[in-house]
């Protein structure tokens, strides 16, 4: 760590295991419901459990991309942070807001607007709290007058992802136009400025990581967001097949949609090429797993799993099934849970002067939350199959289908206590570092030369 | 290769070409969208029901147009499926309709608010959808859609059809919630149906029949076709 006020970004971390930890409770509850066991019904019904977790999900992995900035920014443009201050009472207001939110959706108070149910008046805090962390990290950049490629396309990324979120704050009686904005949000976050936040981490990774030289890495990382914009913009349409767009988002969804894996594809041959030029040994072995991982596994999920089923002739039966949700929780995982699991494992050593690199319970966490989330994948996808099957191919009724794939949802929760194993492996770990430290000022990665 | 400058230049310039095209295309989708939704049909009636989902977050069990939650049944053609009267029936207390099924919130509607989200799951019905749901392509094998067509049903009211079905079969089409009702007058005379159905609870304590709140008159109509069914 070269500034001190780098630290801030474990807090920011810590709120993110914080909230993980929640997410995951509600997921195990969800999971439950559907094997038949609604028990909690009356005090937290399904849709409750529903918009905690994802809502969590969301806000925890902006949070990582917060703390993400606030330790790669200064990095890279060689300056102190503008204001700590600034950036504690940003986080702070972030967790008050995000809190009442949750509180919120226990008592019925919400949008009910898939992935924004935040509420209109928090949404309006939200903005403003965003706004504050880009002015933070902003000034940061403008006061240094000197910033990479990397910075830029991090910065970028966040800034459009700000922008993005306003669409979906406008009100449309027309349920079609309120779905059509819905997307401007949700697609092209995931699939459009989100992928710069994450390419601009992962550059960041494969260059303290593999110390190929920045040049070729900041090249590749404009050709790769680059045919993310050019697939993704218009494969938003992918989301426009069946709610009531014109036909002709038929084919501009499916050509682009289908052209998407393309960028997901580039980064993952992209980190395996920077890790095979590798000039350098990094002592941070598990960081390295992380990033690489991260790069196989969001191709796998958002690429592969997103192809099968974004085809409008295969979106046409799978639409809004159980195979929606496999592909979504892969997806997320792949690709943004693992770039802020990645960045947290290679800054932790960093902040607080401790080199546990490559424990045990480190390698453990990896490998279980992996196998995990792939188990989880899987009994998705078979329940997800059999419902395309049963209920939209031969017309069975959906609580009859829904009970005959009770049973995967025992898998679903078998693998999904794997995955959790592996996660409460991870908090350990973390916690195992203990507080970022001044004394951790200055010292270097102890990176060998490899030739 | 390219050059690192080169690569910047595809960034931006694909971008900027990408977003233009991406906002033509949406300008062209606000202007058709009003005629493929028959955006004249949204009376205040479905505005107000469009609030009552939002305001309950109804897309967190359910989906709609195939958007939201997988918990619940798809309800973009519900009304078709189900029909009006059901559907009020239903939302006064979901949980008598499944007796022992996965539940459902009970919000407790009036009367005005039921009709709204009817209005509103209408309106959504008969959006142009590109052909979303799609119609079965493989054989069916159940059937618990109401019956409306077929001949032992020719005198029934209309009440038994949108109602009774969702539970009741009747020549092996129909629910499977409560018994089969082919020859149910040979069983139980005029006088035990009506007290059955008006008040399920009063012949059978433990009855998973609800107490459906209907009219005297709609009650014997309906009896008087049970006792046709011999
Ligand atoms: C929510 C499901 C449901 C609906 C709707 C429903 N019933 Fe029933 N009904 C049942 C169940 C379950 C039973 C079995 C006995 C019990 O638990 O009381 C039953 C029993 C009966 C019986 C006695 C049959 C026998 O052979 O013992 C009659 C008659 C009857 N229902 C008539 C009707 C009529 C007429 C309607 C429409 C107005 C209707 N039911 C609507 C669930 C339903
Ligand atoms: C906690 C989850 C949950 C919420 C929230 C919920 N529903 Fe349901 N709904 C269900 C389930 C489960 C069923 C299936 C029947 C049953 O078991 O009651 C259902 C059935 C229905 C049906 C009948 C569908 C059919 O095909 O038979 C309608 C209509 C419906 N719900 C409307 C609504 C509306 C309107 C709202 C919001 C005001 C809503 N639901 C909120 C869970 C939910
Ligand atoms: C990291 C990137 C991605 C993430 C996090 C992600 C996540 C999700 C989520 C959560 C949904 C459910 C949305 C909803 O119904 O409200 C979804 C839907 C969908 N995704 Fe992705 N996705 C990603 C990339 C992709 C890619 C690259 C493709 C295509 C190749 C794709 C294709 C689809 C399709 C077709 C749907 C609609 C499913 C339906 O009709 O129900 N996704 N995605
Ligand atoms: C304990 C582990 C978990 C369990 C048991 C679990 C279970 C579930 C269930 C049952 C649903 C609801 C599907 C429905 O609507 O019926 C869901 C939704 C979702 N979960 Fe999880 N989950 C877990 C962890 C995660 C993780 C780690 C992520 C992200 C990395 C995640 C992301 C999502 C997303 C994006 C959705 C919405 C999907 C969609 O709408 O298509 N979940 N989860
Ligand atoms: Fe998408």
């Amino acid at each position: 760590m070269k500034y001190a006020s780098q630290k801030v970004a474990f807090w920011f971390f810590a709120t993110c295991m914080l909230l993980f930890t929640l997410q995951l409770i509600y997921g195990f509850i969800m999971g439950f419901a559907h094997m038949g066991f609604d028990v909690l019904h009356d005090l937290i019904p399904f849709n409750t459990a529903r918009a905690v977790h994802t809502n969590l999900l969301v806000v925890w992995l902006l949070t990582g991309f917060m703390g993400a900035a606030h330790y790669i920014i200064p990095d890279e443009v060689q300056r102190e942070l503008y204001s700590v201050k600034l950036a504690y009472i940003q986080l702070g207001s972030l967790v008050v807001v995000g809190v009442v939110a949750l509180i919120g959706f226990h008592v019925n108070w919400w949008e009910g607007r898939k992935f924004l149910e935040i509420p209109r008046p928090l949404d309006y805090l939200v903005v403003v709290n965003v706004l504050t962390f880009l002015f933070n990290i902003g000034m940061t950049v403008f006061k240094a007058n000197r910033a990479s490629t990397t910075s830029i396309v991090l910065y970028t990324g966040l800034v459009a992802a700000a922008l993005l979120y306003l669409p979906g704050m406008i009100y449309f009686e027309n349920q079609t136009m309120d779905s059509y904005f819905r997307w401007w949000v949700v697609h092209l976050w995931v699939e459009g400025v989100w992928e710069l936040i994450m390419g601009g981490i992962l550059a960041y990774l494969l260059i303290k990581l593999t110390g190929v030289d920045r040049e070729v890495i900041e090249k590749w990382l404009y050709i790769i967001v680059g045919l993310t914009f050019l697939s993704g913009i218009l494969g938003t349409g992918h989301h426009y097949y069946y709610i009531g767009a014109p036909k002709y988002w038929l084919w501009v969804g499916g050509i682009f949609s289908a052209l998407e894996p393309l960028a997901f594809l580039g980064m993952a041959l992209f980190a395996i090429t920077m890790y095979r030029r590798s000039g350098r040994e990094h002592p941070n072995k598990l960081a390295l797993m992380w990033t690489m991982g991260c790069a196989i596994m969001s191709f796998v999920g958002a690429g592969f799993l997103g192809f099968a089923h974004t085809l409008p002739q295969v979106n046409l039966y799978t639409h809004g099934t159980l195979v929606t949700a496999m592909h979504g929780h892969l997806a997320f995982w792949g690709a943004y849970a693992m770039i802020v699991l990645a960045i947290i494992n290679y800054s932790m050593p960093l902040m607080t002067g401790r080199k546990n690199y490559g424990s045990m319970t480190g390698n453990l966490a990896f490998w279980l939350s992996n196998i995990g989330m792939l188990g989880m994948t899987g009994a998705f996808a078979v329940a997800g199959i059999a419902q395309v099957y049963l209920e939209r191919k031969m017309g069975m009724d959906f609580l009859q289908v829904q009970r005959e794939v009770e049973p995967h949802f025992l898998g679903l929760v078998l693998a999904a206590s794997l995955f959790t194993v592996g996660i409460a492996l991870y908090i350990f770990d973390f916690t195992k570092f203990g507080f970022p430290s001044d004394e951790a000022l200055g010292v270097s990665e102890d990176t060998t030369v490899v030739v | 290769m390219l050059s690192k400058s080169q690569a910047r230049l595809f960034f931006i310039v694909g971008t900027i070409f990408f977003s233009g095209v991406f906002l033509w295309l949406t300008v062209d989708t606000i202007r058709q969208v009003p005629n493929q939704t028959r955006a004249a049909n949204i009376t205040p009636a479905v505005d107000r029901g469009k609030k009552i989902w939002e305001a309950n977050n109804c897309m967190g069990c359910h989906t709609i147009f195939g958007e939201g939650a997988y918990y619940a049944p798809e309800l973009t053609k519900v009304v078709e499926r189900r029909g009006e009267v059901w559907l009020k029936t239903f939302l006064k207390d979901p949980e008598a309709m499944y007796p022992g099924e996965r539940k459902m919130t009970n919000y407790h509607f009036s009367d005005n608010q039921i009709n709204d989200v009817i209005a509103f799951l209408k309106w959504a019905g008969e959006v142009d959808l590109n052909g979303f749901p799609a119609k079965p392509t493989l054989s069916a094998t159940t059937a618990s859609a109401p019956v409306s067509n077929l001949d032992l049903l020719k005198g029934a009211p209309s009440t038994f059809s949108q109602l009774c079905t969702a539970c009741h079969s009747v020549g092996g089409k129909g629910g499977n919630v409560g018994p089969a009702l082919d020859g149910v007058a040979s069983r139980m005379s005029a006088e035990e149906m009506t007290k059955r159905i008006k008040d399920p609870m009063s012949v059978k304590p433990d009855s998973k029949m609800p107490k459906l709140g209907l009219s005297d008159g709609d009650i014997s109509q309906l009896v008087a076709f049970l006792q046709t069914l011999k």
